[in-house]
This record gives C-alpha cells, sequence and structure tokens, in this order.
C-alpha cells in the first residue's frame, strides 16, 4: 500500500517479549531510518508493542536529566519500561504515578546486549496511561488471541530444513522489502526453532490465572484479600531496587541511555522470582 | 539580389501568397550579407518561411484515406473522416483552437484542431468531411489531429453517430471499484469541503445508503453548485483514484438534477474493535475557521490566513486491534457525551489552566489504553465514530472459551 500506515502494536506476552533476541532493520536498503522490528518467538513483528500489566516499581534513573524506568508485570512475567527527555509526556506521567498500579503501555521495543552477551529487551514508551482492572483483563485475553494465532501459524508452516541449525540473526536472509506473515513464521522457526507447546503452556498459564481472577472477583468476601495480596507482592519489588540502584548510576561515568540497561545486575535475577510468584498466586 | 527577389515573390505568388518586395529582401540580405548564407540556401530559407507563415507544406507525397473511426488503429497515419461532433471541451493550451468528440457509426474519438491551422471552427452537432488528419496515440487511446494540411468539408448529410461507448450507469457508491467510468449518481451531499484549487469549484462528501464518495467539482465543468444536505441525480461522471480510494469527478458532460427524494445516507456503518493507542495531536479543545471549518494552527487557517476562530471540541485517535490500526474522528457531540464534558465545561478548563492541552491530557488519561468498540461511516482513512463503547468486562465465560479452544489447539 502506498503512503504512510502506522505500525500495528503487536500484543506480547512478557514472557514471550523477554525470550526474543532477534531484531532488524526493515525496507529495501537498510539504512539507519529503516523501521527495526524484533520478532519474537512464535513470529511477532514488532516495530510497537502495546502491554496492560501491574506497574510494580518505577525509578528515576537518570543522573541530570529524568530517565524513568518502570517494570511491567502480566500473568507470564515483567517487561521494563523506560522514558526519558525524548518522551517527555510518558516519563511525567510515569513519574506523578504510583506503583502498584495499572498501566497500559505503548512503546518501542528495545533489543540491549550486554558486555557478557545477555540481551535484554524493553520498550521505549510512546505513552503510559493509568487504566482500570477491566482493560488489563481484557488485554490477557487480546493477546492471548493474538498468540494463538501466531502458534496456529507456526504448526501450518512449512517445516524447516535441518542445517540451519546454527542461524542467527546475521545469516537468516532478510527480506528485500517489508515481509509478509508467513515469512515472518518462518523466520521465526528458523531463528527460534519455537517450542510451540511451551509458548501454548503460557498462554494457558495467562488463561487460568485471569479466571482465578475473575472467580475470587466474583466473591466479594475475598476482594480486599485479594487486593492486598497484589499490593504486597507489587510492593516487594520495588523497594528492593531502590538500594542497588544507587550503586550503577554513580558507577558508570556516562549516564547515557544505553547505561540503565545495565542497571540490573544481581537484582534481576531476584525478582525474576517475585514476578512469577505474582503471576501464580492469582 | 533583386532576381533572387523576384524569384521568390513568383514561388509565392503560385502559392496565393502576397508579400512585399521589402519584407524579402529583408530576410534576404540579413542571411546572405550578415550570416553569410549562400544564396541557395538563404532562398530556400525565405521560401520556407513565408510558407511556413502561411500554413503551407511542403506538399505531402501519398494522399489520405478514408477510413472510419473503429479503424483507426494506428498513430502517425494520414485520414479522412466523415464524422459529427459529439462534445466540444475546452482547449487546455492556446496552442488548440478546438479539441473534442467526434464520431461516425463505428464509434467516437477525441479530436484536437491546432490553432496554427487556421481552420475554421467545428460546430456542436454538425457532421463534416474532415480530410488529411493525423491520428495520434496516447496511452492506448487514440485520437486526430487537425493540422495546416487538414481541410473541413461541412456536410449536408447527417452522419449518424453512435452515442459516445462508454455509456454512463446508473450505480451505487459501493459499486465504484474501478477509475475511469463513466457514472451517473443518486446521493445526498454529505459534506462540502473548501477547495484548495483553484480549478476545482466545489468538492467534498456525496453519499447513498451504501456509503459516501468525495467528488470533485471541476470550475471548467460550468455547473450549479450542490448544496449541502440536498439530493441529487448527478449524470455523467467520471471515477478516479487515489491510493486505492475512489472519487467522482464532475466535468462539462456532468448533468446535475435536484431530486425531490432524499437520499439516506450509507448506514452501512463500518465496526472496529481494539485497544486505543493513540491521541492524536489536534485533539480536545480546537479552534476552527469561521469560514472554511478548518482546524486552525496558532490561529490561523491554512486559507484565510489569520481569523478569530470558533471552538470546538474533538477526537482524533487510533485503535488498533493487534492486527490493523483504525484511524478514528470523534465530532463534539460524541466527545462531551465520552468525556462527560461540555465544550463550555472544557474551554473554562483551559482558560484557567491557560492552556488547551489540559483538554488533550484529559482525553488521553481518560481513554488511552482502554478498548473500544466503534461504528460509523469509514471516510478516507478515518471511522467517523458515531457510536463508541467501551468493550464489556471480561466475562468468565469467554476465558473458559478460550481456554478450552487453546486445549485442542
Amino acid at each position: 500500500m502506498a503512503g504512510f500506515s502506522r505500525e500495528v502494536a503487536k500484543r506480547i506476552f512478557a514472557e514471550e517479549l523477554k525470550s526474543s533476541n532477534y531484531s532488524f532493520r526493515d525496507g529495501e536498503d537498510q539504512h539507519q531510518y529503516a523501521p527495526s522490528y524484533l520478532l519474537t518467538p512464535t513470529g511477532a513483528k514488532c516495530n510497537r508493542v502495546f502491554v496492560v500489566g501491574t506497574l510494580t516499581e518505577k525509578d528515576d534513573i537518570g543522573s541530570d536529566t529524568e530517565y524513568w524506568r518502570g517494570r511491567v508485570v502480566d500473568p507470564t512475567g515483567s517487561i521494563l519500561i523506560y522514558a526519558g527527555q525524548y518522551q517527555p509526556e510518558a516519563a511525567q506521567i510515569l513519574a506523578c504515578m504510583e506503583a502498584p498500579s495499572y498501566v497500559a503501555v505503548v512503546g518501542k521495543p528495545n533489543l540491549y546486549q550486554t558486555d557478557d552477551g545477555n540481551i535484554i529487551i524493553s520498550l521505549r514508551a510512546e505513552s503510559i496511561q493509568r487504566v482500570d482492572e477491566n482493560t488489563r483483563n481484557q488485554w490477557i485475553i487480546d493477546t492471548a488471541r493474538r498468540t494463538l494465532e501466531r502458534l496456529e501459524a507456526l504448526k501450518n508452516a512449512r517445516p524447516i530444513p535441518v542445517s540451519n541449525d546454527f542461524a542467527t540473526a546475521d545469516n537468516v536472509p532478510a527480506s528485500s522489502s517489508s515481509s509478509t506473515p508467513e515469512q515472518d513464521t518462518d523466520r521465526a522457526l528458523q531463528h527460534y526453532h519455537t517450542d510451540i507447546e511451551h509458548f501454548r503452556q503460557m498462554v494457558l498459564r495467562a488463561l487460568s490465572s485471569l479466571k482465578a481472577d475473575l472467580v475470587k472477583s466474583d466473591m466479594p468476601s475475598e476482594i480486599t484479600t485479594a487486593k492486598r495480596a497484589t499490593i504486597e507482592s507489587g510492593k516487594k519489588p520495588a523497594a528492593t531496587p531502590t538500594a542497588p540502584e544507587e550503586v550503577p548510576s554513580s558507577r558508570k561515568s556516562k549516564p547515557k541511555k544505553s547505561e540503565p540497561f545495565n542497571a540490573w545486575p544481581e537484582a534481576e535475577n531476584e525478582e525474576e522470582v517475585e514476578t512469577i510468584n505474582f503471576g501464580k498466586k492469582s | 539580389m533583386k532576381e533572387l527577389v523576384d524569384q521568390i515573390k513568383a514561388r509565392l505568388r503560385d502559392q496565393k501568397i502576397e508579400v512585399s518586395e521589402e519584407d524579402i529582401e529583408s530576410r534576404l540580405k540579413k542571411l546572405i550579407v550578415d550570416f553569410r548564407v549562400p544564396e541557395g540556401e538563404a532562398r530556400r530559407s525565405v521560401l520556407n518561411y513565408f510558407f511556413k507563415e502561411h500554413g503551407i507544406v511542403p506538399q505531402v507525397r501519398a494522399g489520405s484515406e478514408k477510413v472510419k473511426i473503429a479503424e483507426i488503429k494506428e498513430s502517425g497515419k494520414w485520414v479522412d473522416l466523415e464524422v459529427k461532433v459529439l462534445d466540444l471541451w475546452e482547449p487546455a493550451s492556446e496552442t488548440i483552437s478546438q479539441t473534442g468528440l467526434v464520431g461516425d457509426i463505428t464509434g467516437s474519438m477525441k479530436f484536437v484542431k491546432w490553432t496554427k491551422s487556421d481552420l475554421p471552427n467545428l460546430e456542436l452537432g454538425r457532421s463534416y468531411l474532415l480530410k488529411k488528419l493525423v491520428t495520434d496515440e496516447f496511452q492506448g487511446r487514440f485520437s486526430v489531429k487537425l493540422n495546416r494540411t487538414s481541410q473541413i468539408e461541412p456536410l449536408d448529410v447527417d452522419v449518424e453517430a453512435k452515442p459516445a461507448s462508454k455509456a454512463a450507469q446508473l450505480v451505487t457508491v459501493a459499486q465504484i471499484n474501478e477509475p475511469g467510468q463513466w457514472v451517473d449518481l443518486k446521493v445526498k451531499v454529505a459534506q462540502l469541503w473548501e477547495t484548495n484549487s483553484e480549478a476545482i469549484s466545489q468538492s467534498g462528501l456525496v453519499g447513498d445508503e451504501t456509503g459516501a464518495i468525495k467528488f470533485v467539482k471541476w470550475v471548467k465543468a460550468d455547473l450549479p453548485d450542490l448544496a449541502d444536505g440536498k439530493s441529487y441525480l448527478l449524470k455523467n461522471l467520471v471515477t478516479d483514484e487515489f491510493q486505492g480510494r475512489f472519487s467522482v469527478k464532475l466535468n462539462r458532460t456532468s448533468q446535475i438534477e435536484p431530486l425531490d427524494v432524499d437520499v439516506e445516507i450509507g448506514s452501512i456503518a463500518a465496526e472496529f474493535s481494539g485497544a486505543l493507542v493513540d491521541v492524536q495531536k489536534g485533539s480536545g479543545l480546537i479552534k476552527r475557521c469561521p469560514v472554511c471549518k478548518r482546524s486552525l494552527a496558532k490561529g490561523v487557517c491554512s486559507e484565510h490566513g489569520k481569523v478569530d476562530g470558533t471552538y470546538d471540541l474533538r477526537i482524533k485517535a487510533v485503535l488498533d486491534d493487534g492486527r490493523r490500526v483504525q484511524d478514528l474522528l470523534v465530532n463534539r457531540e460524541t466527545t462531551e457525551r465520552l468525556l462527560n464534558l461540555t465544550l463550555e465545561e472544557a474551554k473554562q478548563m483551559a482558560m484557567e489552566a491557560l492552556d488547551h492541552e489540559v483538554v488533550h491530557s484529559l482525553i488521553e488519561s481518560k481513554l488511552m489504553g482502554r478498548y473500544y468498540s466503534i461504528t460509523g461511516p469509514r471516510i478516507d482513512r478515518y471511522l467517523l465514530v458515531e457510536s463508541i463503547n467501551e468493550i464489556p468486562p471480561v466475562s468468565r465465560t469467554q476465558v473458559d472459551e478460550l481456554i478450552a479452544s487453546a486445549e485442542v489447539a
């Protein structure tokens, strides 16, 4: 189609987003202004992502200028979101927001490789807004549907030759122009050798936890306890990183954009446990 | 020199051209004396000049052939035609004295009569024998050109002409799916836009029960203006397409007939459900140009310059279902309902905050990230929102169904 068209915001659960490690630029000549995409294991080619979840923590990790980082949790895991001087409105809203609360985030996926080769996926927030629980539930249903659709496409994709075992982002052939969903699916299979069952279970876990939430809220007596539980499990990780927070920001001399990605050393694993607990709890 | 001049004069007289000796001599002198042109060449040059001046082309070899319009299949051929003038159009250039449509029993074809041909004008509806025309072709369509060598002979008999082969058909808006078609439409004027070109007298939207479509009425069409909200039978429009969207053009051959009945405009409304992922610039409290209703940028209308705007409230946003995006426009009425805020209250808000942006922020905080289903006509890339509702809360059955489908997958 001719002319400019806005990139669709893909629906990806945090767990899938975090297991993505393949990004590329699209277009005939891969110049620096060509849109960049993150290809997820189920074959979602995303330039933009829409996430609704619980903001469990937020910190200003900038030194001179404000640079806000938040952690958004869905039933499958958590994802980091960032908003700085180039996203002034998102940064402002994040700054004024209380954790925990439900948030809807539209953002651009960002792939960062640490010195020791780990890949961290985060979202550069275009917009952040507080939403209600209903919206969060809608998003889980929505994301489950879209993910199941992609899994279905993966199942129907043609089998790939074994010789591509060691395909990396570099030698997977980049399409000459924008790719079709089928090509994205093939590419995802080639690159990730996606375990379809694994992601199907992820969707089922997310839906089961949503179902449990709905059952609980049907029983008014338990609403309060459920709510308190949410707040508690949300607060803990919010409190923990404040201490290690200071360390990395002073450790590095360059307070540039890339820096914050390094700023999750030991804390990262510890928090994983927290977020998984949170997901399972409900 | 004198000899040369006499020779030339004699040659010209053969062609019934009278030129003064002084004229010939001065031209010859200029060439021979000033520009050192050999006499023979100078003579030829001067002769050609005066021939050209009087529209005479060195006699063409083969004569032209009398053909029927349908037989014209090649460009650059000399032909004679017996035709009737079916239509005359405004020439697009000064080099053209007349252009239009001529036809015979086999079909119709565009003709062009060059100004330089110095030929008498053709009259609409009259039949002629046109001699020594040159055929031409552009993008697969043929035409005939009348030049200096062409001749026009009026005929007393009426040449029977097939009416323009592409007779317009009465269609509905939804049926328009191809450019370059001649159509008739029974429509109501839904919107009139300020035109942005001097060639356009009116443009806007017309619609019938199947939908709405952009229309353009050329200034040259010389047609009466359409009135907002009135229904018309528009005859002989040409369809056009730009970036996958269709429009109809009213040209000189089009006709406008007011209708007594009121045409209902398309309630085949589009629907879309998804998350609201962007509230765009130009949402909230805006000012519009009192003349053309366009939104103002810093108090300046792109058409009418600095004006005292009138306040309006609207939302421009994007819904996204994870597969497609849909731009939407929410008018003041629906915006007021959606925000539970009247235009007056919005003005008050902005006044207190000394900033229009507060309304924009309010819209963002109320709508961003939430799931809506909307209905309304789709126009251009926008869906004009008639109804907008938050998607009802997720029910347990919904989740159960999805779990069941995921389990069998």
